[in-house]
């Protein structure tokens, strides 16, 4: 009998406890707010409202507050029910005037009616949900204002694969999409041969690793038309999806048009990036490529390929018709590498008459078919020099990395090794690298490009 | 049995409180909640024990105005003992509250005291008649 008393004691504490610790406030009161219970929480938050320190009556301790409390039971019709449901209560200037710590500003009460006479209500604190969600629509006006008054953005949320999530009127300001852009990859701002999936992936992924990420170039509207744009990519905060649920925006993506910067920038780039000659990418360039682009391939794992190619007999050229020749006779191969090679490929020159180019997501064997459409192009179209038609040819040398190891010196000794084999076995040929060839002697392309191999 | 030499209204009661052994504790007629300077509480007379239906061992450790008594986290108890702290100063003020006692509401004068040599910081409890 006293075990089971002892057993009823502790439960009945546990209870008490339960009710002393809820982290809002309970209050049980008759229909005229007389209060016969309340929890701990309660007293905490009314307490500071009551204006003679008692709190015998709900009603009376929330009367400078919430006088209609009052009114609202009274002349509730129902016999139970909820009477306010989460009402807000803004409090006066709350607390002590001056003081930097937080005190309520805000409380919700909820009033339920449970029969003739008796009420329950729940109060809590809820000056911080108000503030932040006050903050929330703040931003979201913000939003709004960028999405519906700037003209020169178009706002995108994209998902974790770079799907478009959403359309908004920006993207179809900028890009003239509508609303059947969403579900497509992100891709679809860029020119077909401009961009390809991995590298869709490789911008999300430095995304995730920098907080952002940002390209210019040449993008596509919807009717085919081209601009200069910059997309930048920053990943969305709160993205994780909770279980269960459809996974949504993931990343944020401005696409700006900035053609009429596009000058100035291409003025920079061209300075920093091209070859005066021919208009290509320079040494700096292309390495800066490659590096780029054989770290991200170990990250997401494809292949890269390397073009390295030669004029042939290109000094024999220079002798002929001076360097005014030989110069038409670049800048001839290099219309051609252009319209030859894709978009996303990086077409350099990186020695005198030697030039490369940066294949991503190619393999050996796709990037030798390529080689050789390049050779017989060039081979089948004279250059003009001084009103002159001048035939000549390539060599071309082709490596390839299966997966970005070895970095862009090794593919680059290994295409020049190729293209070595090229030049010995009788010039205006395409040869892929083999490891037959690794005894072979090559050139040095820091001190003497080009000039050796075709002397050799 | 009650202790008649101290009262819930006497002067220096701090340091007579600090002195009293447990059981003089809980034989005082009014109750003792003593807090340390992280608001844990190290001393609940059994007055105040049996008044709020909590045995010392669930309410001898726990943060008072977190876990035991959060009817009085608020500017009118809590903050008073925090702004003595930060100032440094010494509190002793009595005011009327309301505590909710086993979820009645139960009126009651609270002392509020605390100085900064004092070996505990002390909220009293004396109930008033309605």
């Amino acid at each position: 009998m006293s075990r089971d008393l002892d057993q009823l004691g502790a439960e009945y504490e546990a209870l008490i406890q339960f009710l002393y610790l809820a982290p809002v406030g309970l209050v049980q009161a008759d229909s005229h707010g007389e209060i016969a219970m309340m929890n701990p929480i309660s007293a905490q938050l009314l307490m500071p409202l009551s204006r003679d320190g008692s709190l015998d009556n709900l009603f009376t301790a929330l009367q400078d507050v919430a006088p209609e409390l009052r009114v609202l039971c009274d002349t509730f019709g129902a016999p139970s029910g909820k009477v306010c449901d989460g009402m807000h209560v803004h409090l006066n200037a709350g607390g002590i005037a001056g003081s930097a710590k937080r005190v309520p500003q805000i409380l919700s009460i909820t009033l339920l009616k449970l029969d003739a006479t008796r009420l329950m209500a729940v109060i809590s604190d809820v000056t911080e949900q108000v503030r932040r969600e006050r903050q929330l629509r703040q931003s979201d006006a913000w939003l709004n204002a960028i999405l519906t008054g700037i003209t020169d953005y178009a706002l995108v949320s994209i998902d974790w694969q770079g799907r478009i999530c959403e359309w908004n009127p920006s993207i179809e300001r900028v890009t003239g999409h509508g609303p059947d852009i969403v579900g497509q990859p992100f891709s679809v701002f860029y020119a077909p041969d401009a961009i390809i999936p991995e590298h869709l992936f490789d911008r999300l992924r430095e995304a995730d690793s920098n907080g952002w990420t940002l390209d210019e170039g040449r993008r596509l509207r919807a009717d085919g038309s081209a601009f200069w744009g910059s997309v930048l990519i920053a990943p969305l905060p709160d993205r994780e999806p909770l279980p269960g649920e459809d996974p949504g925006p993931a990343y944020c993506l401005i696409l700006r048009d900035i053609s009429d910067k596009r000058e100035a920038s291409e003025r920079r780039r061209r300075e920093t990036f091209a070859d005066y000659l021919t208009g290509l990418a320079n040494r700096r360039a292309f390495f800066e490529a490659a590096e780029q682009e054989l770290l991200r391939s170990q990250a997401l794992p494809r292949p890269t390929a390397v073009v390295v190619i030669d004029a042939d007999h290109f000094k024999a050229i220079n002798d002929r018709h001076g360097h005014p020749g030989g110069d038409a006779v670049l800048q001839h191969l290099a219309a051609i590498l252009t319209s030859t090679f894709r978009e996303v490929d990086v077409v350099a020159r990186i020695g005198g008459e030697e030039f490369a180019v940066l294949l991503p997501s190619t393999d050996l064997a796709r990037a030798a078919v390529v080689a050789e459409r390049l050779r017989a192009a060039v081979a089948s179209q004279n250059a003009i020099i001084d009103g002159l038609a001048v035939r000549f040819t390539v060599s071309a040398g082709v490596a390839a990395s299966i997966d970005g190891s070895g970095g862009v010196d090794l593919l680059l000794k290994q295409a020049d090794q190729a293209l070595y084999a090229a030049k010995r076995a009788g010039r205006n040929r395409v040869e892929r690298w083999r490891p037959e060839l690794v005894s072979c002697t090559t050139h040095d392309h820091a001190h003497h490009p080009g000039e050796d191999a075709d002397a050799a | 049995m009650t202790n008649p030499t101290i009262t819930f209204g006497m002067p220096d009661l701090a340091a007579r409180l600090d002195s009293c052994r447990p059981e003089e504790l809980d034989s005082l007629d009014f109750g003792v909640i003593g807090f340390d300077a992280d608001t844990n509480v190290d001393l609940y007379n059994a007055f105040e024990s049996q008044a709020a239906g909590l045995s010392q061992q669930r309410v001898v450790g726990q943060p008072l105005f977190t876990n035991v008594a959060p009817c009085l986290n608020n500017f009118m108890v809590a903050q008073r003992f925090e702004d003595a702290q930060d100032d440094g100063s010494t509190l002793d003020d009595t005011i009327d509250y309301v505590l909710t006692l086993r979820m009645r509401p139960v009126k009651v004068a609270l002392r509020l005291l605390a100085s900064p040599g004092g070996a505990h910081r002390y909220v009293l409890v004396q109930r008033q008649p309605r």
